[in-house]
This record gives C-alpha cells, structure tokens and sequence, in this order.
C-alpha cells in the first residue's frame, strides 16, 4: 500500500494514500542532525511537495528520540563536513525544514520522543504538532555554550513567550512534558499510549486531506506571511491571498459536492499560483 | 551582600543570583518617584556587577506591585503631568526591559499585582507566582488608559486574556493557576511561603549555563518581537554567529564529556 520515495541514507520517506510521511532514522544517534541528513531534508521535503498524490506531510522519527539537533559527535569530529551548514546559519540561509524550503502542504509534526535544541525547528516550522503521552521539550543551548536564536524566535510566535524563554535559560536542566506543552498550546493533540501516535497522526492527516489542496495552500501562505507584518499589513495581504481562490474550480466543487452529498474531487495543487511572493521577502 | 543607597528598594545578591525587592510594603509597593529613579539605577547596578548572572524581581509584604503611586500623584500638585515627557517619547527607565539588562531575569509576584505592576511582569524572561497571588489591571475603573504594559503582554500570551483584564478593570482578578494555565506564568509556588527559595533555586539553574550565551539568546528572543519573523531570524544569526570562537562553546562540550560543571567565562 505505501509506496517508498527515493532513497536516503538517513531518512525514510513514504507516501500511503494522500499522507507523505518524512521520518527521521538515526535513532542510534537521537535522529541528531549531520550534514548528510540536512542535505537530505531539503530533498525530501522539496520532492513530498511536489507529489500530486502527497496532500499533507508527517515529519516523525524512528526510535526513542524525535530530533535532537545538531550531532555533536560531528561538530567534534569532522567540522568540516558542516562547513555549508555553518554558512547557511550565519546567512539564516537554512534549508531543512518544511517553512524554510517553502512548502505548500499541511505539515503535522507527531513527537514520538525527546526533541531538544535543533529538534524545536521541526516543532516551531510545522503546521499542526501532537506528541506521544511520553515526549519531552528542552533547549540545551545555553548549558554547552550555544546561542538559542531561530527555533525560538519562531515559537515565540506561536506560544506564550514565559515558556520559551523558560526553555531557553533553563537549558539542559529542565524538560517540558508533553501535557504541559498541550496546556501552552505548543501542540494540540497528546497521544496515549505512545505506541499510538503514528496511527493518530494519520487518522488526523486523512481528515485534513479530505479538504481543497488548493484552499490549504493558500490558507498557509497567508498565516505564515502574517507572521513577517504587523496586524494591518497582515490582513491587507491576507485579502490578496483571498482572492487568488476566487473562481478556482474547487469554489464550484466544494458546495456541489456538499448539495450532493459526496465527497468532492479537487483539483490538484497548482504550485504556480503561490508561488508569486511579496516583494519585501524576495 | 547588599547594595547600599536605596530607600525604596532592596537590593542584594546572594551568590550568583542578584534580587531587586521592591520596598514599600505599606504602599502595596507602589511606585513613587523617588523608586521610579530608583529602579533605573538598580538594575544598571544589578547588570553591571559581574558577579551577577541572573537577577531575580519580587516584592516586600502582601503586594508585588500595584503600579504608580496614586497618593503622590493626587497631592503634590504636580499629578501626572510629571511624566508626560517621558512618557510621549517612551522615554522611561523602570523595568529590566527599559534599561537594556541582557541577563537573564525571573519575575517572582509574590501577591497582588495590579496595574502598572503589569510592566515587570511583561518585560521579564520567567515569571513564577505565589499561589496566592492575583493579578488585576484597574486602569479604566479608575479613568486611566492602560497602554504600554497590556501592549508587552499581548506579544507574550493569549490576547483575549489582557482584553478581559484591561476591561473589566478592577472588578474581577485572576488566579496564579489561570496565569498558569495562560502561559503567563511558569511555576505557581504554593505554600506562598516558598516563593523566594523557590526563585533562588530556579535562578540557580539558570545561572550554571553559559553567561554569554544566555545574553546573545536574549538578544534574539526579545529582538524578535520588533521585526518579521524571517527578519527577526536573519537579525537573531549575528547574535547567534556573535558567539561563534567564544571560549564557552568549546568549554561546554568539554565540562560535559568530563562530567563537570563548567567554568564560563565572564560576560565581556
């Protein structure tokens, strides 16, 4: 039933259905971040964005750990290697999350574990976010000499700024549970038992795959571009957004298929019509 | 130790935690001018002092803060006209946010906070609360616009909440647990009691990591509030990259492989 997609070396990537799945798979080292595993999930996330068939993505991991950022065994070892990572950090150039390569569909995080540090970035640049019963959030920056800057620049926008900050100077010395960051708004779904979270997760995506792959991708663009201007900026562009839907086909189909009590055949995801960005970010 | 000058103020540090007590327990710690002035000073002292690594913010007796002192303005003569200046030009100097401290600070409401007390619950990093605490914003029961405290806090928790309290005014409170619940607060301290050892723990924590990290974190988090997200995040790289070379970075690594506390070098 699912079909692989490409081969990675430290992912696996699978669509079943509507759902393209993105799943990290170094759980012998915490799924940490080396530079072979960055430049696969640009790969990645670019080639689930562009499959007609995919309409919503999961980004899980594979064993006891979601994420655990960047691989400290590498930084130590091979420095080297992450010379293009260091570089697209300094120039906040970064290219291996779904919001910083640009994708258009739904993206559900499922924390199936600990996610510390970097692993934030795949919380804070995700649509949806639900987590096992057994998942916990920390931010070790500080306690080994390290800088936390993107991951919580964009949670703070997303919630309350007391528990990012919290994280964030408490380090390695405190871990958010996964109730306490259902509480915060941080994610919406808390899963139990956790052996269940992938099958949640996809019963959560089938839902969000029934709706217009256009109206969503749309829907995205304007909450996400909302989140570079002020409130009045943000609703005059959204209203732009608004009208890139006006006499799509999916207008049509979605209260015909309502009347008729059926479900609705939308029209595949023309990428084209998002792509046209706002001067000011270009 | 203590720092010596103050009238309406305690200051002092205990280790590498520096406390700054607002001291005017039989006004509900309400600020005069005499603390307005007072507050600028102190937390330049408290940021300056290298010893220093994280600063801690409560009050004497059964009241945080409950604001400007309303008594001054109503008989002196002067009233609120004293503060039009720096208030047009948002000219003021009274929370760590105001005087540029970048280390870290903890915000512990240690009972009523109402009004203007708003201002260091919104421009700290943490904020814990006695469980008897309650918070409240009486500006428009008492013909006063709430402006700039309300304004912080709607960038740092759910706005419906800051709307209802900037509303209903003094008719209603909230609870330390709904400030919990909101995301306001991190940690609710019960028995009330507890409060300040409580803080002193928590800050003790947050002082065994890395100095010049947590001021360049700061740096970026609150840096974010004033731009764009994918701005916020091109301005948060220098801080970040800022570190780079730092002898913390490579301290820390090592402190761990040798399961030691690591010994950071002093904010330059």
């Amino acid at each position: 039933m699912s079909t692989t997609l490409g081969s990675y070396e430290r992912l696996e990537v699978w669509r079943d259905g509507h759902v393209g799945w993105l799943v990290f798979d170094r759980p012998d080292a915490g799924n940490a971040l080396d530079a072979t595993m960055f430049r696969e999930l640009e790969q990645a996330w670019l080639a689930l964005d562009a499959d007609p068939e995919v309409r919503v993505i999961v980004n899980t991991g594979n064993g006891n750990a979601f994420q655990t950022g960047l691989d400290m065994v590498q930084v130590a070892k091979d420095k080297d290697a992450l010379r293009v990572v260091s570089r697209q950090t300094r120039d906040f150039d970064l290219r291996f999350t779904a919001w910083q390569v640009g994708v258009h569909k739904p993206v559900i995080a499922a924390v199936n574990g600990i996610c510390a540090g970097g692993g934030l970035h795949f919380v804070a640049d995700a649509d949806i976010v639900i987590a096992s019963s057994t998942a916990t959030f920390t931010d070790p920056h500080v306690s080994v000499g390290q800088v936390s800057a993107f991951e919580t620049i964009a949670l703070i926008r997303r919630s309350p700024m007391e528990s990012v900050l919290r994280m964030a100077f408490t380090g390695r010395y405190e871990r958010m549970s996964a109730r306490r960051a259902y509480q915060l708004g941080i994610i919406g779904q808390v899963v139990d038992p956790p052996e269940d979270l992938r099958a949640e997760a996809v019963a959560l995506a089938e839902k969000i795959a029934k709706n217009s792959p256009t109206a969503m991708a749309v829907t995205k663009k304007a909450l996400w571009e909302a989140l570079e201007r002020d409130l009045t900026d943000a609703c005059a562009a959204g209203a732009k957004d608004l009208a890139i839907m006006w006499g799509h086909p999916d207008q049509e189909e979605g209260p015909a298929a309502f009347a008729e009590k059926r479900e609705p055949a939308w029209t595949p995801l023309d990428h084209g019509l998002l792509d046209a960005r706002p001067e000011e970010l270009q | 130790m203590s720092y010596g000058g103050y009238e309406t103020l305690i200051v002092e540090r205990q280790g590498h935690i520096g406390w700054l007590i607002f001291n005017r327990p039989e006004q509900l710690n309400a600020m005069n001018n005499l603390m307005r002035d007072e507050l600028a000073d102190a937390w330049l002292e408290l940021d300056r002092d290298p010893e220093v690594r994280v600063i801690v913010h409560t009050g004497n007796g059964r009241a945080f803060q409950t604001g400007v002192d309303v008594m001054e303005i109503a008989t002196d003569g002067i009233g609120f006209e004293r503060y039009r200046d720096s208030m047009e030009n948002f000219d003021v100097h009274f929370t760590a946010w105001h005087q540029h401290v970048w280390k870290p600070v903890i915000c512990a409401v240690n009972g009523i906070c109402a009004g203007g007390a708003f201002h260091w619950v919104a421009d700290s990093d943490i904020v814990i609360a006695a469980s008897d605490a309650q918070f409240f914003d009486p500006h428009v029961s008492v013909g006063q616009v709430v402006a700039i405290e309300a304004i912080g806090l709607i960038r740092r928790m759910p706005a419906e909440a800051v709307m209802r309290m900037a509303f209903v005014g003094k008719y209603e409170r909230m609870t330390a647990q709904r400030a919990y619940e909101l995301g306001m607060i991190s940690q609710i301290v019960d028995p009330p009691e507890n409060l300040r050892e409580e803080a002193q723990k928590l800050a003790e924590l947050i002082a065994k990591n890395s100095p010049t990290a947590m001021r360049q974190t700061k740096k970026a988090l609150w840096g974010a509030l004033e731009a764009g997200l994918t701005d916020a995040c091109k301005n948060g790289a220098t801080h970040l990259v800022d570190m780079w070379g730092h002898p913390d970075q490579e301290e820390g690594p090592k402190a761990f492989a040798e399961k030691r506390d690591p010994d950071w070098a002093q904010l330059g």
